[in-house]
């Protein structure tokens, strides 16, 4: 590859790839995100692969693996362009017809395409699925564009012109000044103010400056950082360029969970390539601004996902948090400024630069700007990465693009922000998801996790699991944090299996908000959430497994029992053989389950087609 | 020469060496922020959180640790809001429930007003403080000692649980302990736990020492006698 030495070298590379991209009268973008690879994405890949090399199409048809799509449900995904057919669940053995009849002859497969849940109307092009039009897709637009691995792709979607723009004129100020108008903030959880975070780094005394990109995402049910550093590494590493510049850094890191092999695998390839071009590296096209990247992988602490701890982890140290009373930006990374970001928020900066910050904070509502990717999951129809404005309400989240409940089920509460954020109630899925409200509501926006949860789930235990997360996940170096939540945990575990007391429950409110206060980090400070935030909205949970010793959503193991109504029974004996434990018995024709020895695994619930198994 | 700035703690305008901690400035004032954790010349860690602050900064409260933060000129501190008297006394509870067989431990609980301890007790030999291994690796350049594992598992440790060859068999590790301290009543027994409140006398009659307490209001904070 030659290397780039200014704009006309890079606007050449472009026009000469879209001019070879224009020869293929086909493209076939195939998901190959984590998500769809679990799917079997791969299979479909070189059996599309080898079935156009048979058919000798290869020079018409461009097959094109990238990153996550976002609509992990349906996967593996697979879009036709330029007649933007979009087939779902696709397997390998539809191949050989895919290529015959759509590749070929225009024909379009019913068999796979995708049915509106809503109206059970077949939906041929994607851009008409409900899932994908009703979002904002900025960032993941991008992702569809591009094959991860080839940084020409990128580069003629415009990639690397904002970092050209910015070097050309270098003026760090007004890039500084560009990103503070935009009023984009910090999308990993705590909402600071980029363009300030930028500034007091600019200004900071120390050197070298470094720049870190925070991709050690670890809640449970959230990976938009992944599929964006997966899908657009390129992305990510021209905003960090871009920051770079305006803060006046050296070097840079990219420290990502070793979790993340695929991530782990494209942002290498991705950094290989930009030094080839002249991208990265010692004095960037001839001017004065050298910068490197380097990856550094996460042994998989959540803790580390904090800004100190994931420093001192960079350095070598153990990864534990220090108080952060002086920021990192000015002292930091080896004690020095070091400025800090999440993958998202820098994937966002290039296109704040091409299309100025007017364009930026257009979308989004007074205090939060642009667009916010989140992970929808749980309970839900619509799984999948979902790209909206700031301020857009939790109803067309959860009802218009994530479909609504599962069958004949009703929502009841949303999970925002991971184990750090809360529930809230579905009675205010009116509110705007932003900075702001959600913060108000007890909650927080986070890195961007939203886990649905309907009827059938009991909140008590949903606290009860992420305080479970958190104990394990806490470094133990503060007592409040450490000893705090243990406690937590021992009176939650004691109320869902009804040896709680009301004293009890004002204990666990009071330490709650202990830990909320006086913990050393935001791992500490945000841990108690869960809890106060299903106490404040489902008090009456609380109540009914303390007062009345029942668990209203018939989870909590220590206060259900199981029986055979022997009325609705068929003796169809399907639950006897499933019962793994054997406990139940047949007397007088009478189906009955033993209390004393039944571990209410549920097992017979499940396998019962009749209903004749009932829960108390 | 050192520098200094002017704090001000409860009302009161010091003046604390510029560079050190609001907690070093205060006791060096004889203002009482009780800590457990903290030790005068190695590094804080901040992780017993005894020693919280209000730190007042353009009309907002922030908590922090007092050993953590380092004092700032025009610095405004609340050493003894009603706040901070409550999540001090829930984090001295759980402390004590925690390793109530540590005279240091009962001695902080009953001054921060803990009169009844609501969490099960546990019966622990370690509430992770942290200063024997501080002590070890700062003043003594040994790193004999060091934290490990996480969350519920941290502990401190010999390096693969064998003394090394480096430890310099001071012993200093174990007069730093807070857990070494013998108990007025003797170790309790499993099961036995609980406030002995014994040394609430003692206490009484240590404060009206000039030499160990200023016996003023700041003292408020860290007092038995002025908590009426």
């Amino acid at each position: 590859m030659a290397k780039i030495k200014n704009n006309k070298d890079l606007i050449a590379l472009s026009e000469k790839n879209i001019k070879e991209n224009s020869k293929y009268s086909k493209t076939v973008t195939i998901c190959a995100g984590t998500g769809c690879c679990a799917s079997g994405c791969l299979e479909v890949l070189t059996e599309l692969e080898k079935e156009l090399k048979n058919k000798k199409l290869t020079n018409k048809i461009k097959i094109r693996a990238t990153g996550c799509h976002g609509f992990c449900e349906q996967g593996p995904l697979l879009v036709i362009e330029p007649n933007n057919i979009f087939y779902r669940h696709v397997k390998p053995k539809d191949v050989p017809e895919i290529v015959s009849s759509t590749l070929e002859n225009n024909k379009i497969i019913e068999a796979l395409l995708y049915i509106d849940p809503a109206t059970s109307k077949k939906i041929t092009k994607e851009t008409n699925i409900p899932f994908y039009k009703k979002q904002e897709r900025i960032l993941l637009n991008q992702n569809k564009l591009i094959d991860p691995c080839n940084v020409n792709d990128y580069i003629s979607i415009n990639g690397y012109s904002a970092f050209v723009k910015v070097l050309n004129t270098n003026n760090p100020e007004n890039i500084i000044e560009e990103i503070k108008k935009s009023g984009l903030r910090g999308r990993g959880g705590g909402g600071f103010p980029t363009g300030r975070k930028w500034e007091s780094c600019r200004k900071a005394e120390g050197s070298p400056k470094y720049i870190i990109c925070n991709a050690d995402e670890g809640d449970p049910g959230a990976y938009m950082d992944r599929s964006v550093l997966e899908g657009n590494p390129h992305a990510v590493i021209e905003g960090m360029l871009i920051g770079a510049l305006a803060i006046g850094a050296e070097h840079g890191y990219i420290y990502v969970r070793n979790e993340y092999p695929l991530a782990v695998k494209n942002a290498k390839i991705a950094i290989g390539q930009a030094e080839e071009l002249g991208l990265l590296g010692k004095k960037i096209f001839g001017t004065n601004f050298s910068f490197d990247i380097k990856i550094s992988r996460g042994g998989g602490a959540f803790v580390c996902g904090e800004s100190t701890a994931l420093m001192a982890s960079l350095e070598g140290q153990v990864g534990e948090p220090r108080a952060k009373d002086i920021h990192t930006t000015e002292r930091g990374f080896h004690e020095l400024p070091t400025n800090l970001n999440n993958v998202e928020t820098w994937a966002n900066v290039p296109s704040i630069i091409n299309n100025g910050a007017a364009w930026f904070a257009k979308k989004g509502t007074k205090d939060s700007k642009g667009t916010k990717i989140f992970a929808l999951t749980g309970q839900i129809q619509n799984t999948g990465l979902v790209e909206v404005h700031m301020g857009t309400s939790l109803k067309k989240i959860i009802y218009d693009i994530g479909g609504g409940p599962l069958k004949g089920k009703k929502i009841k509460a949303v999970q925002t922000g991971g184990p750090s954020g809360g529930c809230i109630s579905e009675k205010l899925f009116d509110l705007p998801v932003d900075f702001e409200a959600l913060a108000e509501a007890g909650s927080m926006v986070g890195s961007g996790g939203m886990v649905v949860m309907d009827e059938s789930t009991c909140m008590v235990d949903v606290a009860k699991y992420f305080l479970t997360f958190l104990v394990d996940e806490s470094c133990g170096k503060c007592v409040t944090c450490r000893i705090g939540l243990s406690r937590m945990l021992e009176i939650i575990t004691d109320i869902t299996e009804g040896k709680g007391t009301m004293e009890q429950l004002e204990l666990l409110f009071e330490t709650a908000e202990t830990v909320s206060l006086a913990s050393l980090c935001a791992l500490g400070k945000t841990a108690p959430n869960p809890v106060l935030s299903t106490i404040k909205y489902f008090r009456e949970e609380y109540e009914a497994h303390i007062n009345k010793k029942e668990c209203p959503a018939k989870v909590c193991k220590s206060l259900i029992t199981y029986k055979i109504d022997n009325k609705v029974c068929t003796e169809c004996n399907a639950c006897l053989k499933a019962c793994p434990h054997g406990v139940i018995t047949v007397t007088n024709g009478n189906y009955i389950i033993n209390s004393d020895t039944c571990t209410k695994c549920g097992i017979c619930f499940d396998t019962c087609k009749f209903s004749a198994i009932k829960v108390n | 020469m050192s520098d200094y700035v002017n704090i001000t703690i409860d009302g009161s305008k010091i003046k604390a060496i510029e560079g050190s901690s609001v907690l070093d400035a205060a006791l060096e004032y004889g203002i009482c922020i009780p800590a457990l954790c903290h030790m005068k010349d190695v590094t804080p860690i901040g992780a017993c959180r005894i020693c919280i602050v209000e730190l007042v900064k353009n009309g907002k409260s922030k908590i922090t640790a007092s050993c953590t933060l380092e004092a700032k000129e025009g610095m405004v501190i609340l050493a003894n809001s009603a706040k901070i008297k409550k999540l001090r006394k829930n984090i001295a509870e759980m402390l004590v429930a925690e390793a109530p067989n540590s005279k240091a431990i009962q001695d902080i609980a009953l001054r921060c007003g803990v009169t009844t301890v609501r969490y099960p007790f546990r019966n622990k030999d370690c509430v992770l403080c942290g200063k024997c291994v501080r002590v070890c690796d700062e003043i003594w350049q040994s790193k004999s000692l060091g934290f490990v594992g996480r969350g519920s598992e941290r502990h401190v440790a010999l390096p693969f649980n064998v003394r090394p060859d480096f430890c310099k068999h001071c012993n200093n590790c174990i007069d730093v302990c807070p857990m070494t301290i013998t108990p007025c009543p003797g170790p309790m027994k499993k099961g036995e736990e609980a406030l002995c409140g014994l040394c609430e006398s003692q206490l009484y009659m240590a404060e009206e020492v000039p030499d160990s307490c200023v016996d003023c209001h700041l003292g408020e904070s860290f007092c038995i006698r002025a908590k009426n």
